[in-house]
């Protein structure tokens, strides 16, 4: 109990807001991945492990096209550039592009031969393929040290700054009041520095200059902090807000496509019932490409946006644990289940940022597998699948 | 009429949603009997077997076994006291041999620890010799001892509708159900299996309850019959009875008779 | 039951450790022993995972979490208190393989539960977590060393012990086989419907696979602890479950024969090849090209030629000697290309890419596994023998 309430004075309510934020923009790309993995489960019943390399792909063929776009290391050490638009949505087109052949390749080669056969078989084909692609990528693509994408290559970097509180105006016009009383100080004491030998060595007045410096900005630094104190100011990093905007865009085509055209009624059919979508008609091999076809395209989507707003030294190996939690962020809202796997991305990047926010940052990676067990405990199903019932 | 009342159904009903699949049945059965349950496809007889076994709850009523209340237990519970079942849809253990399907079914009578069987001691030793022997002569009346060593799931049709039975009949149960047994049998096969069922129920004493599709198979067979249609029990009484109810006729209008 | 066979095996699977310790210690360096002790360790971890997974069909793929709970049990008590007891070490040994395989059970137990509840991929998701959970928790244990190892666990090296377990645990999986309570377990692996109808204590059986297996799994991290003197958290990522779930699956899911092989070769592979001296970029290519095309061309013949199993056997025979051929030519080819004759690749890099290509090809070859549910018997092998001469025998196909 005491420690419950020592926990909760000592947590920094004011910057809730902020890390809500920043929640919003790891959320996109957990749910972008989420829905990789979602669609292919949906569709044959397999976690598909290599869907996480097929997403770090992603990010080097967004490293990849921003080099070649001008923006290495090399060049940029010649001469700096300035980025637009136009190159983001290049190397967004190409990540998602690369990715979606990537992943009908893999479905085509490892995945297709083994329909047949029994889920476990499939799984361990794809947990090789996964360890083929991140020891196999290793020989070839640069990993250490491990590049990142030089953020020149965004034009988006500030942030906009929001008031969500006013100041206090009392508070405010005290501080300003402060400030002014410090900067006489420090002109007075700056004047008198010109004419002393060092900052260390002074005068008796010079002394006395400096302690009233020092008196007037300890002064102005508390009101200053009570002022911001009373008011809220919230910084929003463009590069979050494009990442959400994208991936509610990707979402509403996605949507649109599940629910309202041909392919999507037969992707809905076959997730529904396997064997009896292809009785009716429905070719299962051109759904289930169509499937790896999107779902690896929101991957390099996500990977795109994850390296070049939020940034990551890449090595072969760097996305696992992004796949591992997108995945169980998968299963969370549903696994199968298109708007479960938002859900369950968005939750699971919520309840990170809520921990680290908390100061436990060490337990950021297990909050995402108690959560999963708490919810499947209580439903088994996930938070908007229904767990089947078998017919006896 | 002195014979004891084994299965008593009162008002049982259970709700899938909406669908109440089944309505407040309510019938019994008498130790010796062999009862037919029958109803048009999706009267709700494979979901009567599921509420006497177990594996579904009633949501109303009560279901009694020589005088207990066995509703709410879970379906080992309940073949422990003495009721065993046979699936429509076979759930055979696909990769078991034929004769490790029985012994499984003999497990009910198994007495001795992990300890003994994780050590391979006499009495597991023992007592797997004393099943298999056991299950061995539950397949010579099932006529499938020949067949012993097959891996289940490479049996004929037939032969896996009979090894249902034979698996059943393992745990030693005094009311047996019997899911659409007869399912997929050529009349030659099925006229062997009414044999083997009233053998069953004569030699072995075991009551018997029967859901069977096939009218003319139930009426030969059977002693006593209840129809279900939609969920609900329309009619009940000896197959010549039944036969003439005009209730009947009407819930199997369109099918043959 | 036949005693003096009985004891008769018992002497020789003692002699058998005995023996494997005395050839590792008297042929091979430390290093060398090492792997033997660690390969002796993953069969214990491979049939043990096989009692939940092959067996009884629970889908668990955490299995290196009983692992890393009965490693650093038995690493944090013999830490405190080997100096103050007056037991023998090996004695020790055994006391904390016992404390190692108690707390795994306990673990086992917990992860255990949630199986009643869930089927599938849900419960496989879920062991994983748990898994994962438990390796953070000792990562934020200072008293457990925290994210830096846990050192300085008194070294007591008894490979012939590590074999032993081994040796119990395969004893133990084939002896519940053996008996109807362990048919009951397959019969939950095939239909907990059907299991449940026919009187099995569905929930009791699933539990128990779990503690069963759990606790060899924990027995095998405390001799890991002081084999290694100094444990991670690392030592026991999800990677390590991948590979003990791979090598159950690989070598045939419920085969307990298979397990313990494939254990042994999957575990000696990339072994094996980190000391290898490196290819060049040309051969690689090559190899990278023919190994899908003879793969490809092994499927078509598995799957759509109807000779005898003679002629079958002659057709694999030959894709494959082709393949070497072509290899050799394509490599050569390659060769010319001085990008590709340039680049080299060590033994040590390729071995997760040949590890992983390995599950690749034999998944799609096998995918019942290297022994699907056999067991070692002499009879499997009579009856091989026969199948291969007596069908080649009769000739001419239809
Ligand atoms: N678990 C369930 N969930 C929903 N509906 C069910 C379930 N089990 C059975 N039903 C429904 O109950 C009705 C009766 O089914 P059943 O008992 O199998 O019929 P039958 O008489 O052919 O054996 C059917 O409409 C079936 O769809
Ligand atoms: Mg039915």
């Amino acid at each position: 109990m005491d420690s419950g309430l020592h926990l909760v004075a000592g947590l920094d309510w004011g910057a809730l807001p902020q890390n809500l934020i920043l929640a919003i923009g790891l959320g996109a790309v957990y749910a972008l991945i989420a829905l990789g993995y979602t669609m292919v489960y949906g569709v044959l019943k397999l976690i598909n492990f290599a869907h996480s390399e097929v997403f770090m792909l992603g990010a080097y063929t967004a490293l990849f096209t921003s080099y070649w776009l001008g923006f290495s290391p090399e060049a940029l050490q010649q001469a700096s550039r300035e980025s637009n638009w136009l190159n983001l949505l290049m190397m967004l087109l190409a990540s998602m592009v690369f990715c979606a052949v990537v992943g009908v390749i893999i479905e085509f080669f490892a995945y297709r031969p083994m329909r047949d056969q029994p889920r476990i078989a499939s799984l361990i084909t794809a947990i090789g393929v996964s360890l083929l692609i991140q020891y196999g990528g290793a020989l070839v693509l640069p990993v250490s040290p491990p590049p990142s994408i030089n953020e020149a290559v965004n034009p988006y970097r500030g942030s906009i700054p929001v008031q969500l509180i006013a100041q206090n105006p009392a508070l405010a016009a005290e501080a300003a009041k402060a400030k002014e009383a410090f900067d006489v100080a420090d002109a007075a004491f700056q004047e008198q520095m010109k004419a002393e030998r060092s900052e260390f060595d002074l005068s008796p007045r010079g002394l006395e200059l400096r302690t009233a410096k020092q008196v007037a900005e300890r002064n102005y630094r508390t009101v200053r902090k009570k002022a911001e104190d009373s008011g809220r100011e919230l910084s929003i990093p463009k590069g979050q807000m494009i990442m959400f905007g994208t991936t509610v865009m990707l979402m509403a085509v996605l949507t649109w496509l599940v629910l309202k055209t041909r392919t999507g009624r037969a992707m809905r059919a076959a997730s529904h019932d396997f064997d009896t979508a292809s009785l009716m008609g429905i070719s299962v091999n051109r759904i289930v490409t169509i499937t790896f076809i999107i779902g690896s395209a929101l991957a390099g989507a996500g990977a795109m946006m994850q390296a070049t707003f939020i940034g990551t030294p890449l090595t072969t190996f760097y996305a696992v644990s992004l796949g591992v939690k997108a995945f169980v962020a998968a299963v969370l809202g549903g696994i199968g289940n298109i708007p479960g796997a938002v859900l369950g991305g968005m939750l699971m990047a919520l309840a990170e940022t809520l921990v680290v926010w908390m100061g436990k940052s060490e337990w950021k990676d297990a909050i995402a597998f108690v959560i999963l067990i708490v919810v499947l405990l209580f439903r088994p199903g996930g938070l908007l699948g229904s767990a089947k019932v078998e017919k006896v | 009429m002195s014979k004891p009342v084994v299965l008593d159904l009162k008002d049982a009903t259970i709700r899938f949603g909406g669908l109440i699949a089944v309505n407040k049945v309510n019938f019994n059965i008498h130790e010796g009997d062999l009862f037919g349950l029958i109803g048009p496809n999706g009267a709700g007889k494979t979901t009567c077997f599921n509420l006497i076994t177990g594996v579904y709850t009633p949501t109303e009523g009560d279901i009694f076994f020589k005088g207990n209340r066995i509703n709410g237990l879970a379906p080992n519970k309940i073949a422990a006291r003495g009721i065993c079942r046979t699936f429509q849809n076979i759930r055979l253990f696909g990769s078991l041999s034929v004769l490790e399907n029985v012994v499984v079914g003999g497990f009910l009578r198994h007495r001795t620890g992990l300890l003994s069987a994780l050590a391979y001691l006499p009495p597991a030793i023992h007592e797997t010799a004393a099943l298999r022997v056991q299950a061995m002569e539950l397949l010579e009346v099932l006529d499938l001892a020949d067949v012993a060593d097959v891996r289940s799931r490479d049996l004929p049709y037939g032969k896996q509708r009979r090894l249902e039975i034979a698996r059943a009949m393992a745990t030693g149960p005094e009311l047996l159900l019997l899911d659409e047994p007869a399912a997929g049998m050529n009349p030659n096969e099925k006229e062997d299996l009414a044999e083997t069922v009233r053998l069953i129920r004569d030699n072995f004493g075991k009551t018997i309850l029967l859901i069977e599709h096939d009218m003319k198979f139930v009426m030969n067979l059977c002693e006593k019959i209840v129809v279900l249609d939609h969920g609900e029990e329309i009619a009940q009484g000896p197959p010549a009875e039944i036969r003439n109810n005009p209730k009947v006729i009407e819930a199997y209008l369109g099918e043959a008779v | 039951m036949n005693w003096p066979i009985r004891i008769g095996s018992i002497v020789l699977a003692i002699v058998v450790c005995f023996g494997i310790q005395y050839l590792a210690t008297t042929m091979l360096k430390s290093d060398g022993q090492r792997l033997v002790a660690l390969a002796g360790l993953y069969v214990t971890l491979a049939v043990s995972l096989n009692m939940i997974n092959g067996i009884t069909g629970q889908f668990s793929i955490g299995h290196a979490a009983f692992y890393c709970v009965g490693a650093y049990i038995a690493g944090f008590v013999s830490l405190r208190f080997f100096q103050a007891q007056p037991l023998q070490p090996v004695l020790w040994l055994v006391v904390m393989m016992v404390l190692g395989a108690a707390a795994a059970c306990v673990a086992g137990f917990v992860v255990g539960l949630p199986s009643l509840r869930l089927r599938g991929d849900y419960l496989a998701i879920v062991t994983l977590g748990f898994g994962e959970i438990i390796r953070i928790v000792i990562q934020n244990t200072k008293e457990l060393g925290g994210a830096y190892a846990l050192d300085k666990i008194p070294a007591i090296r008894e490979i012939w012990l590590v074999w032993l377990l081994a040796i119990v645990t395969i004893a133990v999986s084939r002896n519940l086989l053996k008996t109807a309570r362990g048919l009951a377990f397959l019969a939950v692996r095939e239909d907990e419907v059907a299991s449940s109808a026919m009187g099995v204590n569905v929930t009791q059986i699933k539990v128990t696979a779990f503690v069963l297996g759990s606790a060899f799994a924990g027995a095998a991290g405390a001799l890991l602890a002081h084999y290694e003197t100094s444990i991670l958290p690392t030592t026991f990522s999800m990677d390590v479950s991948f590979i003990i779930l791979t090598m159950v699956v690989l070598g045939g899911s419920g085969s307990i024969t298979g397990s313990a092989l494939a254990a042994v070769s999957l575990f000696y592979l990339p072994e094996y090849l980190r000391s290898q001296p490196p290819v060049s970029g040309a051969s690689l290519a090559a190899a990278v090209i023919v190994i899908v095309a003879v793969v490809a061309v092994l499927r078509r013949i598995q799957h759509h030629y109807h000779g005898t199993v003679a002629k079958k056997v002659g057709l694999y025979i030959g894709s494959i000697v082709g393949g070497v051929v072509a290899k050799l030519i394509l490599g050569a080819l390659f060769g010319l290309i001085p990008a590709f004759a340039k680049a080299s690749y060590t033994g040590d890099k390729l071995r997760m890419v040949i590890f992983a290509g390995t599950l690749i090809i034999v998944m799609l070859l096998r995918p019942q596994g290297i022994f699907a549910h056999h067991e070692f018997s002499w009879t499997l092998i009579r009856r091989l023998y026969d199948k291969v001469r007596g069908k080649g025998a009769q000739g001419a196909p239809a």
